[in-house]
């Protein structure tokens, strides 16, 4: 456990060394807040509905306010295209040696990542946040914050084993930079980034809202919101450890079948 | 002027060959960006769903400047966009230093070394939007209106050109720019939307802003302003937006020669 406790002490120094750069892209992280507030606000006063995907203009902003967070859970920018990277360079070989589990070190990796981005974005986040207070619905309910913040931390696991299993594919083909894309801009529509996954037509929205996308976006920030009971919430966070129990197991059988295809060159 | 050119179709004429070698992945990169435009189409027929009107744009309006969109990123991100994000690694890494040892303008061979044609049919694609709204629409387009369309769409590539070559450059102060990539994202999730939307907000400064000091906000709005809105479209705005290209070219030089002072090389 020592070991992994170190990954984390650098991985956290790391962040701390490229401090403007940080601060560039937490800044432009917040900047599409107000395109989802302008161009809501025109699709409400464009038409008569006061509910659309069942959310009114606050409730829809409010939407998109909490996405950030959620995203700033269950994101990996890099992870999948970096194990491809570790896999075609030949890089992967310096982990198979080495006594450490190249998948957990990733995981304290970017739980160290994480932690950092959350305390350093904290104020941002909260001057945002106080900026939209009049959107927002308020605190949640007693007996949603549990709830709220399992769901947050699960949406955690479900980002990092998504994308790890995506970069797992590179033991298979060599280049997956396009399919990367593909299934960024995939995730990004099927787990409610864009929009909320409510405003699906009938036919389409069981089929989306089932898939683990959904899980690491949609029914999270539905809790935070407070827009489902709390028998709800739990069978969301339920159907969340059962995802994460599938992709482990993916991510675990990919890696095994996967080393046995590896060959590294050089040295 | 001419070796220039020369130079230019030479470095068009590598980039193709070296896509072709990789034929699969090129075919995969068109699929994944028409992908995009496709989820981009459903956003757009969701919202018209539940209202009329966005900001003054019907459905078939907001398809077209959603179409004229695609057309001036499409040949941004085909010409320019992986040279530019290519710019921050350059300086971080002092792979920069063969760039400046060539006898030619730095800033030409680094903004046109390499040609993404995978982005091309992206372009394409949006000018079949384009063609598929005014169709729509029932609106006759005159020899006039191309032209003007023809112009302004040059003069956006160019402004958006010198906005990501100067943020690109920026990386000579702050190592590790790993944001070129999402400046880019950012920068046309904001452009891609009628530019009225954000009139309202805070008494209409960040409106202006993002129209004259910035001007991402007129990119897309003013060619397809100028075909499908006649209406609203205002004559002047046009030789602002090709003034302020010109501008933003020659300041991105500026900026780029002045930056070099301070580019240390990273090798050793």
């Amino acid at each position: 456990m020592r070991k992994y406790w170190c990954v984390f002490r650098i991985a956290l120094a790391d962040r701390f060394v490229y401090r403007a750069d940080f601060f560039v892209a937490t800044f432009l992280r917040f900047t599409p807040i107000i395109t989802t507030i302008a161009l809501w606000s025109a699709v409400y006063a464009g038409g008569d509905r006061k509910l659309i995907g069942n959310l009114t203009y606050g409730e829809m902003v409010s939407y998109y306010l909490v996405v950030m967070i959620a995203r700033a859970f269950g994101s990996m920018p890099g992870l999948a295209g970096g194990l491809g990277h570790d896999i075609r360079g030949g890089e992967l070989r310096r982990f198979i040696i080495q006594p450490v589990n190249y998948i957990v070190y990733h995981l304290h990796l970017r739980m160290a990542h994480k932690a950092v981005y959350f305390v350093m974005a904290a104020f941002p986040y909260a001057l945002v946040f106080w900026w939209c207070r009049d959107y927002l619905p308020g605190w949640p309910a007693a007996d949603h914050w549990l709830p709220s913040v399992l769901t947050l931390l699960l949406a955690f696991f479900l980002g990092f084993l998504i994308n790890m299993a995506m970069g797992l594919l590179s033991f298979w083909f060599l280049e997956v930079t396009s399919f990367l894309f593909i299934f960024m801009v995939s995730q990004y529509f099927l787990s409610g980034h864009q929009f909320p996954l409510t405003m699906l037509p009938d036919w389409l929205a069981p089929l989306v809202t089932i898939l683990p996308f959904a899980y690491e976006t949609f029914h999270p920030v539905m809790i935070v919101l407070g827009k489902c009971d709390t028998a709800e919430a739990w069978r969301i966070i339920g159907v969340q450890c059962v995802w994460i129990a599938v992709l482990s197991a993916v991510v675990a059988f990919g890696w095994k079948r996967g080393l046995r295809r590896y060959t590294a060159f050089g040295g | 002027m001419q070796r220039y050119l020369r130079i230019i179709s030479r470095f068009a004429h590598n980039s193709l060959a070296r896509e072709l070698s990789f034929r699969i992945n090129f075919i995969v990169t068109v699929v994944s960006e028409m992908l995009w435009l496709a989820m981009m189409l459903v956003f757009v027929e969701i919202i018209f769903a539940n209202t009329r009107s966005v900001s003054g744009w019907n459905n078939h309006q907001y398809l077209f400047l959603l179409g004229t969109h695609f057309v001036i990123s499409g040949i941004f991100e085909t010409v320019f966009f992986g040279n530019l994000q290519r710019l921050s690694e350059l300086i971080r890494t002092g792979g920069l230093d063969f760039v400046l040892l060539k006898p030619a303008s730095p800033q030409v061979l680094l903004s046109f070394e390499h040609v993404e044609f995978s982005a091309l049919p992206n372009a394409l694609l949006g000018l079949f939007l384009c063609g598929y709204s005014v169709h729509k629409l029932g609106n006759s387009v005159g020899a006039a209106e191309c032209a003007l369309f023809v112009l302004l769409v040059f003069s956006g590539v160019v402004t958006l050109y010198g906005l990501m070559f100067m943020f690109s450059t920026s990386s000579v102060w702050f190592i590790r720019q790993t944001s070129a990539a999402h400046f880019w994202f950012y920068l046309t999730s904001c452009a891609k939307y009628p530019a009225e939307i954000y009139q309202p907000l805070v008494r209409g400064v960040l409106w202006f802003a993002l129209t004259f000091v910035a001007p991402v906000l007129i990119v897309a709005n003013l060619p397809a302003s100028a075909v499908v809105r006649g209406g609203s479209f205002q004559p002047w705005l046009v030789a602002y937006a090709v003034v302020a290209a010109g501008v933003i070219l020659l300041l991105s030089s500026v900026l780029f020669r002045w930056a070099l002072r301070w580019y240390r090389s990273a090798s050793s």
